[in-house]
């Protein structure tokens, strides 16, 4: 274990929480099978509306809270019947990845080596948005370590978003920015467009982007495309067709996909999106994916004066991560 | 006025109503959507804030200025997979600003003079309110119309109200959507163009919480969407949205009641021009566009 902590970099109120109240330590001393937790609070690379700089504090807080009213010993899930207690040593938060406004190449870098690092260890990457520019690097860095940890192994990749983000330039914000993170994703070596699957897109979308995707092999389900089939049937087909010829799965939370009117505080609003349990049910859907790495982004807490998008937000990280901070106990 | 060469900042530049051109009132066509502001509100309202509704509402509609924003391609419906024309959109879309400020007498005088002469040029005016009751000035401009209301207290029994408040005539309530068209056609007068009332109390509140007569049990976009799209493809002499307060206490930051009204607008818009609507008589994108 190193002696010091170096990247970490402290809120400005200590103690600060730390996401789900876990132990704060280097990403070079977080373990095979872990999450490691890397904050990207960054959103200079967002076109309009901000504030998605104070996700990662806002999820850290809302987690703890939430974690802290659940129970300590056996529990069970009212919709599975299952019996679970919490988990130990299952996440540590790495703190936060040093942001340089203005420099897209240094904020990159600097992201990319945490989950190159943890990625390497054979740990699990959780980035925590930030504008969702900022899952490019995350994704890079995971993309990295993949390929030092496993040489011929691809990924394959499910971003649920309400947006497609796959733009080549945006104006005056250029090739790196939240319209164009999936497109630098689908350049990275380990990975191809047939295994790139979206889910949860809602109204107009540039017909050029979506054009290209699908003649790649990409594959979209709109918000009505789950209303119809039902979430975790479009999961389900999702899952398969992103891991076709792939060893892990790649996930891309945007929390924008959720309709506004449950979820407002974010920068890109949309309506006639998915429901919260239907976004629970896509997480639900992923509960024995082969999880590389993922990331939630575009948590915006100045855009929502009531509080809920952040817990909603933190009740998405529950779903996905219930099969690490939880253990199963067999019935008495 | 030429597209523009590169795309602007949504935050930056003239604020018009999609990035459409803007127009002097006199310089109106016939079959142009004239969109004009009306800033005010009566000093009756629950909470101050209506008079902010037109800069909110075109602040929100720039996210769907497709037509003048070049790097796109055309945009698709997601869900329809359908394919949406922009073509002939800056054509006929255009913004004329916002009534000037002044006595109440003036300002109504205004507006009324204003929606006489866009109607009487043959274009659809598209005035963004501004509270509910200046919607009387602009019937009152327009009496040959008949008067289509979405949510809002209706007040007149010759009206056609979708999706009233409570307290109002409920005409539509208990009937599907398809016979909810069916009693629209018959009370429809083909002869007579149409004035449609948008208030955002058509919507269920919890989607946007941001309207001084709030509802539960409203519509949803979809609802309201097929209404606007459906009412697009007669003869509307003026659309006025009226009802949004984006200064709500606590919730001005929230700007949802905004990008709900502006994305249900689009459908009535894009009918108008006959894009992207399956209507048998409808016109071609090509014929829609004046030269």
């Amino acid at each position: 274990m190193t002696a010091a902590i170096t990247t970490f970099h402290p809120p400005m109120a200590q103690p600060g929480y730390r996401l789900f109240d876990g132990p704060l330590r280097d990403a070079p001393d977080v373990s095979a099978g872990q999450i490691g937790v890397v904050g990207m609070p960054s959103d200079w690379t967002h076109s309009s509306r901000l504030g998605t700089r104070f996700g990662p504090d806002a999820l850290r807080r809302a987690t703890t809270l939430l974690q802290a009213v659940r129970p300590n010993g056996v529990s069970v899930d009212p919709d599975t019947g299952m019996r679970a207690a919490p988990a130990a040593d299952w996440l540590i938060d790495c703190g936060d990845a040093e942001i340089t406004a203005q420099d897209v190449g240094a904020t990159t870098e600097s992201i990319a080596g945490m989950t190159e690092t943890l990625t390497t260890a054979e740990a699990i990457p959780l980035a925590l948005g930030g504008d969702h520019y900022n899952s490019f690097p995350a994704c890079l860095g995971y993309s990295r370590g993949l390929a030092k940890r496993a040489p011929n192994a691809r990924f394959g990749y499910i971003q649920i978003d309400g947006h497609l983000d796959f733009s080549d330039r945006l104006g005056a914000w250029g090739s790196h920015n939240h319209a164009t993170n999936a497109r630098r994703i689908s350049e990275l070596p380990n990975i191809d467009v047939s295994n790139m699957v979206w889910i949860g897109i809602t109204g107009w979308v540039d017909g050029g982007d979506l054009a290209l995707i699908e003649e790649q092999g990409g594959r979209v389900f709109s918000a009505g495309d789950v209303h119809k089939m039902g979430a975790a049937e479009a999961m389900r087909q999702a899952l398969e067709h992103a891991m076709k010829d792939c060893d892990e799965l790649y996930l891309s939370i945007d929390i924008d996909a959720m309709d506004a009117g449950y979820l407002p505080g974010t920068g890109s609003i949309v309506h006639s999106g998915i429901t919260p349990r239907q976004y629970y049910d896509l997480l639900d859907g992923l509960s024995d994916a082969p999880l590389g790495g993922l990331d939630i982004v575009e948590v915006s807490p100045p855009l929502d004066p009531s509080e809920r998008t952040e817990f909603l937000a933190a009740e998405m990280l529950f779903r996905i991560l219930r099969r690490f901070r939880t253990r199963p106990v067999a019935e008495q | 006025m030429p597209l523009r060469s590169a795309p602007l900042p949504r935050m930056a530049g003239q604020l018009s109503f999609m990035r459409s051109q803007t127009k002097s009132i006199s310089d109106v066509r016939s079959g142009d959507l004239a969109v004009i502001g009306i800033p005010f509100e009566d000093t009756s309202a629950s909470h101050a804030g209506q008079s902010l509704a037109p800069r909110a509402l075109r602040e929100t509609s720039v996210y769907f200025g497709w037509h003048a924003n070049p790097q796109f391609s055309h945009p698709v419906d997601i869900d329809a997979r359908q394919d949406i024309s922009t073509d002939g959109l800056h054509e006929r879309l255009c913004d004329l600003g916002d009534i000037s400020s002044g006595p109440d007498d003036a300002i109504h005088a205004a507006l009324k003079a204003a929606t006489l002469q866009i109607s009487g040029k043959g274009a659809c005016a598209i005035i963004l309110g501004g509270s509910g009751p200046l919607s009387e000035t602009v019937r009152g401009a327009l009496p040959e119309c008949q008067t289509a209301q979405l949510g809002g207290i209706p007040d007149e029994a010759l009206d056609f109200s979708i999706a009233p408040l409570t307290n109002g005539r409920e005409l539509t309530g208990e009937l599907s959507h398809s016979k909810q068209l069916a009693a629209f056609s018959e009370w429809r007068d083909s002869s007579k163009p149409l004035f449609v009332r948008f208030d955002l109390s058509v919507f269920e509140t919890s989607l946007s919480a941001l309207c001084d007569r709030p509802r539960l049990g409203g519509c949803d976009l979809d609802t309201v969407a097929q209404w606007l799209g459906a009412l697009g493809q007669h003869d509307v002499g003026a659309i006025m949205l009226t009802g949004l307060n984006p200064s709500r206490p606590g919730m001005g930051v929230v700007k949802v009641g905004q990008r709900l009204m502006v994305t249900a607008l689009l459908a009535f818009i894009y009918a108008r021009l006959g894009f992207g609507i399956d209507h048998p008589d409808r016109q071609t994108s090509k014929e829609n566009v004046l030269a």
